[in-house]
């Protein structure tokens, strides 16, 4: 017979062994990382360990496509773990209004931040995210496909920067449906963080200054106008792959010679190494005829879980993450633009070696335009994509994009 | 031999806390969640209603319900038919008969999101092989997720791929165990092949059809991970079923409340439907 002390005992041990296996432990550091390839995390993470013997990291990498979605998951639970957490920079906001982010003002000097940085970094006046890179997107060709055609290809000038206008001129010359060749992908083609720029070129503020309203301003003519333009690119003039949401295939579009043109970041320029039959070149993100050139940038950070059960250790992890010689390294790995000023004076080897550097470095100084650091970013952003996505299918625009402001509204009421 | 209360307990907790953890209390956290809402600092406060009565007010709420409903009102009914033939095709035992439940029986062995993300790649409009293949054969290539009007029929299509067969397991069981001398009794008296379905068949597999019905209707009533993965309830809300809604209302609005209101009413919806539908199918405690 089974005593009714042997069942309680069990159940005890029972509770115990969840409560064990549950909690973290003082030294031991849970890391959620962006899913980069591994031979990029890995050295960065062991140069912190060598140095922190004391404290022990849980790593892991989340795909892009699936970092975001995971770390509301994970963080709406309000736990101690993830102690560290990689975030978009635009996102900052969002989590230190809703206390998932600790201010470090403390363990980060703004003044080592380019301006651009240290502005996603920020809410409220302090600190609340690491920035680990910065971003830029360029126009990149092919240069056997203009060549062959007889065009001729996007100038690195920035005072004979093409017009979206004439992208789309070029392209529709370029597309070669026969052979399967497009005259132009777009690298996140249903991303804000891409597509914003278009609408801002004519002229468009894409939501209120107090970041709490989306009604007349995503829903007005020129977002209306550009995003037109936008769904023609997919639709009417066919020059761009429908559909095709998927970063890494739009990628692949270029890289393999199925598309002339390309507009991505800058880790592309590393990237497209890889293959060697692609003789490319790069020119300057477009703009609309009679509108100003408007860039993308801004791009990740991490953030400290102010639940953490070693504080003490997350400090020292973004002491030693913030500190020059590993973004240097960083750099060197995966090139987006450094966020420490210090960078871009100690690798000029480095940037003189590239020609495309001094395109990227006259964007961030003339023409980035960060997202909106709005608390309701998540929001803003998911709404919008879906309504992007949307328009690259065809739907009405104008009434699209109504929609979409009046379900962002909706949503921001919470943070009134 | 004594049989101890304690060790009956015993043996059945296990399987008790299981059914408690993973069915009860997901239940219960719903239906009292769905009353309380959630500041931005994740205060927790009681709303009452507001959570209801917002989302009776919401376009997006009613149109993931319609979309919700004629996805189950196409989708369950073809699932189950076709099972049910698939089940009557590999009854009778014959050559390579094995070879053909396995076949049929392959797609739900696959993970829902490796499924969706396979007919992703295949039915993607601009790479995909399947418009490569329409196009060669002169059909022309198709929108499939991307557009309004093909979108849920595409989801529907692939849901069938991938259950169809997972159905058949249950209706091939059902028609294994009806005695054969039932059937030899009605050819002696002169009844036909359609004959014998109606008498014979159709009455001795209302147990088995009727567990299908409610079951199948339960699981697709919960549709989320191909919307998740392929559409995200598009194009323009087509394929914004309700699951998909209470997702989004969750992890991207950050709005447990209202994402817990909307898993109570599909939870309500499913009962009613069960009831329904044991209603319909009542089972005369004679077979």
């Amino acid at each position: 017979m089974i005593s009714k002390n042997l069942i309680r005992s069990l159940a005890i041990l029972f509770i115990a062994v969840i409560e064990i296996l549950h909690s973290a432990r003082a030294g031991e550091l849970n890391v959620v990382w962006m899913g980069w390839p591994e031979e990029y995390v890995a050295p960065l993470m062991k140069g912190f360990q060598s140095a922190n013997p004391d404290v022990q990291l849980k790593i892991e990498r989340i795909p892009f496509v699936q970092i975001m979605q995971t770390l509301e998951v994970r963080l709406s639970a309000r736990e101690s773990t993830p102690d560290i957490f990689m975030c978009d920079g635009s996102l900052t906001s969002s989590y230190a209004a809703r206390g998932h982010a600790l201010d470090l003002s403390s363990v980060i000097d703004r003044n080592r931040l380019t301006p651009s940085a240290a502005s996603q970094a920020s809410f409220d006046g302090k600190i609340y995210s690491a920035p680990f890179g910065s971003s830029s997107q360029q126009l990149y060709y092919n240069k056997d496909l203009f060549k062959a055609a007889g065009i001729e290809p996007p100038s690195a000038d920035p005072s004979k920067r093409w017009t979206w206008e004439k992208v789309v001129e070029v392209a529709r010359k370029l597309r070669d449906p026969k052979n399967n060749v497009y005259g132009l992908v777009i690298a996140q083609a249903d991303r804000p963080f891409q597509l914003l720029p278009l609408g801002q070129s004519k002229g468009g503020v894409p939501i209120s200054p107090d970041g709490l309203k989306a009604t007349g301003y995503i829903d007005t003519k020129p977002f209306i106008d550009a995003f037109t333009f936008y769904q023609k690119m997919y639709n009417e003039w066919d020059i761009a792959p429908k559909g095709l949401f998927q970063i890494n295939l739009n990628e692949e579009l270029f890289r393999t010679g199925k598309a002339a043109m390309f507009i991505g970041g800058t880790f592309n320029m590393e990237e497209i190494a890889k293959y060697p039959k692609l003789n490319w070149g790069m020119g300057l993100h477009p703009y609309f005829e009679g509108g100003k050139p408007v860039t993308p940038t801004g791009a990740w950070h991490f953030c400290v879980n102010p639940r953490s059960k070693d504080l003490v250790s997350a400090r020292k992890f973004v002491q030693y993450f913030m500190s020059e010689d590993v973004h240097s390294k960083w750099l060197q790995m995966r090139p987006y633009p450094p966020v420490l000023n210090q960078i871009w004076t100690k690798e000029k080897t480095y940037f003189d070696r590239n020609p495309g550097w001094a395109l990227v470095r006259h964007e961030l100084s003339n023409t980035a335009v960060p997202r909106p650091p709005i608390v309701g970013w998540r929001e803003y952003e998911a709404i919008l994509l879906q309504a992007i996505q949307d328009i690259n299918n065809g739907v009405d625009v104008s009434k699209r994009l109504s929609v979409a402001a009046q379900l962002i509204d909706r949503e921001m009421v919470k943070y009134k | 031999m004594k049989i101890h209360t304690s060790t009956v307990f015993l043996f059945l907790f296990p399987a008790m806390l299981g059914l408690a953890v993973f069915r009860l209390a997901p239940v219960l956290i719903a239906i009292v969640g769905g009353f309380f809402s959630q500041t931005i600092r994740g205060d927790t406060i009681f709303v009452g209603m507001l959570n209801y009565t917002n989302l009776f007010s919401d376009d997006g709420f009613w149109n993931s319900l319609k979309v919700t409903i004629l996805f189950n009102a196409i989708l369950n009914p073809i699932q189950i038919f076709l099972a049910f033939i698939l089940a009557m095709l590999v009854l009778k035992p014959s050559p390579g008969i094995s070879v053909l439940r396995t076949t049929y029986v392959l797609p739900m062995t696959v993970a829902a999101s490796i499924t969706a993300t396979i007919w992703n790649i295949l039915l993607n409009p601009t790479l995909g092989p399947v418009n490569g293949i329409l196009r060669e054969i002169g059909i022309g290539t198709q929108p499939f997720f991307t557009s309004e009007n093909q979108a849920l029929a595409s989801f529907i299509a692939i849901a069938t791929w991938k259950g169809t067969g997972y159905w058949m397991l249950f209706l091939l069981a059902g028609l294994i165990v009806i005695p054969k001398d039932v059937y030899e009794a009605a050819a002696i008296d002169g009844a036909t092949g359609w004959k014998r379905f109606m008498w014979i068949t159709f009455p001795l597999m209302k147990r088995p059809l009727l567990y299908v019905l409610v079951a199948d209707t339960a699981i697709n009533f919960l549709f989320f991970t191909p919307v998740y993965v392929i559409s995200n309830g598009g194009p323009n809300g087509s394929t914004s079923v309700l699951m998909f809604e209470a997702y989004q209302a969750a992890f991207v609005y950050l709005d447990h409340g209202r994402s817990l209101a909307i898993s109570t009413i599909v939870l309500l919806i499913v009962m009613s439907i069960a009831a329904l539908q044991f209603r319909l199918m009542r089972i005369n405690k004679a077979i």
